[in-house]
């Protein structure tokens, strides 16, 4: 695999500044605004601020934010296209006036309104973890972690799954050309050809992928990982008054509106799963 | 006197198995590497050379489990040799440390910065001082300018560099290297060899490296340790155990000796005894240089005629196939017409190659890693189709083939046999090629069960492929690919992580297919392979086919082997300087000296 864009990006712009935890923060309260907001409005107004964050205040392009971001943009596009035909009042976001008639089915400014509030939805998410992703380093997020008393053994891991990911996606590429060029389950019909060869690509990972994780973890070991609870960390972990400001008044606008969202409708949940 | 760095007394270990059982891997080992020795570990694939490495740095069998007795000790910096036991495993792991043959499977962060700092910070090294210990090492191993990179990035034989850099940052007294080339292609092994000199000439610490090819490190280890069936032999100087060991180790263990000692040893038998024992090319040319010229001509009668003639005007010498690969049988069956290709994320990895794949006839494709080898070796089985120009198979653009059907007569092996793995025992395994042509099952049994009689794993066709020992593996690989008789196979990497016997038994095997009428196409960084059993190569050279003719040829085209990076066999430089002509095998240049030593061409060795 030539490319491997999920990555931190290296740049000096606010966000880069701030410490890891109080971008977990930023992420955090972005999730859990956009999953339960029912407000087309603050839809809106969230996806802008996000978007604003991510074009002015990362220092990253937004070329390169496209990159990553067009191979989610068929989901965001059926999700905002298919959901309103499956609108049944989950959500207040506009009136119960036809807006669109189409031969399958009448579709309301509340049905419309609800496919681009579940794309809007995705897309804050999407831009903040990539905003997470480009402006952290991995050796940050570990170091920043651990101060707060996490093991950093624990929150290496995922620094070394991106390390492997790439890896393991060539391995399971050449598992699956294998599997052409051997044509495995060519006797069987399509279904069950495609049931017995994803069996096969589970099993021959597993396998490989444990061996590789054992010489892995040998060669952790040598290394004197997990030789201490503690360890140095020899980059300055970065950290800026403006940013923990920033992340913490956020989050507490956060909750603060979904405090009230929730109390406005005296304690019933926004889906109405009916 | 020189001390000790690590003194092994009478150990043994037992690995741990399913049940309980235990298996005897070292039995009674003893011996010592002294402090700053250089010393190479010998022994075939599955002889317990990575299994004493492992015990040596104590990975086993404290992580992995197992039993031991006798003891190790190690020379600690400040408290002298102590039992490794008294030390805890951060300290252990601080005085003797091991880098391991895959690059790929070592590499724990995404800089090259933090990979090499990354034991500094567990040991918790002061932060102002881990900066200058990792501009010291990636100095030392001759990477300082890499030190902002990305590990993804890295070659092989970078990523190998940066990890020997990370081991050198925590300063050990002992370094085990095991098979640290082993995955790389020529440029990444001299880099990497180059490294390793480096750190000896500068650095106090002992280094063991435990390789195949010896070619490239004979000459320059100190000690030579041999592992053999659970006992170890040794450490002696190179020059004594190549004296005493030299052709057993090649012909009854069936390992890689460098090609001048092997050269050396081979006319000792024939009576021509040298003043001393060969490691390298310089040494044999200098020791027969006195030998010819001192010895008198006597005529010579048990010379054949055909080979003096071929001697006489200066040709290749090169055996005669005589096994049904004459030149005049070979036949186009793979026809690669100005093709292109271009990935997605790569443009151009293929530019306007052209060549033909032959019946009866066994081709090597060679050049550096990203030169275009594999992409090319993929385009003809159709895995990639060409951007522009066409492959023809049978006359017939690949992309007119389904891709099973055409894959069935274009068989490709992979270099890693575990990828090909699909079935649940061995016998299943070798038998889902011939279920796939439909093939009766009377008959399956029959071609498997020979194949397997053939291939020697006809005991273990119950067994899990994945069980297998590395060489089985890749016989098993080769054997499940060409049961179903193909027209082409092609073959990655046939001899990696193989000694020379396997190496050889598998290329045997192919050069009998070809014999048979199958076009042999094998893709190697192993020059002795290409010398000794390819009738033509095609060298790559940033996704061109720059040469396309002969091996003798191949090594005589200086522009070619510098684009390419590749080197002639040792065998054919030092024949170049001694005898003047192209010889590309030990047993070929054995015969030409021996020649010339009878007094049939003194005359032209007086005039050099």
């Amino acid at each position: 695999m030539d490319d491997f864009e999920l990555a931190y990006k290296d740049a000096d712009s606010f966000f880069h500044r701030m410490d890891p935890v109080s971008k977990i923060l930023y992420v955090t309260a972005v999730s859990f605004v956009a999953i339960f907001n029912s407000s087309i409005v603050v839809g809106v107004a969230l996806f802008a601020f996000v978007f604003f964050c991510a074009a002015f205040l990362t220092g990253i392009s937004l070329r390169t934010y496209w990159t990553l971001g067009k191979v989610i943009m068929p989901f965001i596009l059926i999700v905002a296209i298919v959901f309103p035909f499956f609108y049944a009042g989950q959500v207040t976001t506009g009136s119960e006036e036809i807006a669109l008639r189409t031969p399958i089915r009448d579709l309301s400014w509340a049905a419309l309104g609800f496919g681009a509030l579940l794309a809007l939805r995705f897309l804050a998410i999407g831009i903040s973890g990539l905003t997470f992703a480009f402006t952290t380093h991995p050796a940050d997020l570990v170091q920043g972690v651990s101060r707060y008393g996490m093991d950093y053994r624990l929150v290496h891991a995922p620094v070394l799954g991106l390390v492997l990911f790439p890896s393991f996606v060539q391995l399971a590429r050449e598992i699956s050309t294998t599997q052409r060029i051997r044509d495995l389950g060519q006797d069987r019909n399509w279904l069950q050809r495609k049931v017995g060869r994803m069996r096969h690509l589970a099993f021959a990972m597993l396998v490989l992928g444990l061996r590789r994780g054992q010489t892995q973890a040998m060669a952790l070991d040598i290394r004197g990982y997990g030789a201490s609870k503690q360890r140095t960390f020899m980059r300055p972990l970065p950290s800026s008054t403006a940013g923990r400001v920033f992340a913490w008044t956020f989050f507490a606008i956060s909750v603060v509106y979904l405090v009230v969202q929730f109390t406005n409708m005296s304690g019933a949940m926004v889906w109405n799963w009916a | 006197m020189p001390e000790p760095a690590i003194v092994v007394e009478d150990y043994s270990f037992w690995f741990k198995m399913p049940g309980g059982d235990r298996v005897l891997a070292l039995d009674k080992v003893s011996f010592e590497v002294e402090t700053e020795d250089f010393t190479l570990v010998l022994g075939t694939s599955g002889s317990g050379k990575s299994t004493l490495a492992l015990n040596l740095v104590g990975i086993l069998p404290d992580y992995f489990g197992g039993w031991n007795e006798g003891r190790i000790r190690v020379r600690h910096p400040e408290r002298g040799l102590i039992n490794r036991r008294e030390l805890s495993a951060g300290e252990r792991f601080s005085i003797v440390n091991m880098l391991f043959q895959n690059p790929e499977d070592q590499i724990v962060t995404l800089t090259v910065e933090e990979e090499v700092g990354f034991a500094l910070e567990n040991y918790q090294v002061p932060r102002n001082e881990i900066s200058d210990r990792i501009t010291a090492a990636l100095d030392l191993v001759g990477i300082a300018d890499f030190r902002e990179r990305s590990t993804i990035r890295l070659s092989g034989g970078e990523k190998q560099r940066v990890a020997l850099a990370a081991m050198l940052a925590m300063k050990p007294q002992v370094l085990i290297l095991d098979e640290p080339t082993s995955n790389l292609d020529p440029i990444g092994k001299e880099q990497v060899l180059d490294a390793v000199q480096r750190v000896r000439e500068r650095s106090d610490a002992s280094i063991m490296i435990v390789e195949h090819e010896v070619d490239e490190v004979y000459d320059s280890v100190d000690k030579v340790l041999l592992v053999d069936n659970k006992h170890v032999v040794g450490p002696m100087s190179p020059r004594e155990f190549m004296r005493s060991n030299g052709l057993h180790v090649r012909d009854e263990m069936g390992l890689w000796i460098p090609q001048a000692t092997e050269v050396g040893l081979e006319l000792a038998q024939r009576d021509v005894v040298l003043d001393r024992m060969p490691l390298n090319g310089d040494e044999l040319v200098h020791a027969l240089r006195d030998v010819i010229v001192a010895r008198p001509a006597r005529p010579d009668t048990d010379v054949p005629a055909e080979s003096t003639a071929a001697a006489a005007t200066g040709e290749q010498v090169a055996a005669d196939a005589g096994d049904g690969r004459d030149a005049a049988d070979r036949e186009s069956v793979i026809q690669i017409r100005d093709v292109s290709y271009s990935y997605a994320s790569r443009a151009d990895v293929l530019r306007n190659v052209s060549f033909d794949i032959r019946s009866h006839e066994v081709l090597a494709i060679v050049g550096q890693n990203g030169s275009g080898k594999s992409t090319l070796a993929a385009q003809l089985n159709g895995i990639l189709r060409p951007s522009r120009g066409q492959v023809l198979v049978d006359g017939k653009p690949t992309t007119a083939y389904k891709f099973a059907k055409l894959a069935k007569r274009v068989a490709y092996i992979f270099q890693i046999p575990e990828k090909q793995f699909i079935r649940g025992n061995v016998y299943d395994e070798i038998a889902h090629s011939l279920q796939a042509l439909k093939v009766d099952e009377a008959e399956i049994a029959e071609r498997v069960d020979a194949m397997l009689d053939q291939i020697g794993l006809a005991d273990k066709k119950t067994l899990s492929p994945y069980m297998l020992s590395h060489g089985q593996k890749r016989r098993l690989s080769v054997a499940c690919m060409v049961i179903s008789e193909p027209d082409v196979i092609i073959l990655d990497e046939p001899t990696f992580g193989q000694d020379y016997r396997q190496a050889r038994r598998i290329m045997e095997f192919m050069t009998s297919l070809a014999a048979r009428g199958s076009a042999v196409t094998f893709i190697t960084h192993d020059m002795r392979l290409v010398a000794e059993y390819a009738d033509r190569c095609v060298a790559m050279s940033e996704g061109r086919a720059i040469f396309e003719g002969g091996p003798a040829e191949l090594f005589s085209a200086e522009d070619v082997l510098r684009r390419t990076h590749l080197k002639m066999p040792p065998v054919m430089a030092f024949c170049n300087e001694l005898l003047g002509e192209t010889v590309l095998t030990s047993a070929d240049a054995v015969e030409r000296i021996m020649e010339v030593v009878h007094g049939r061409f003194r005359t032209g060795l007086q005039g050099r």
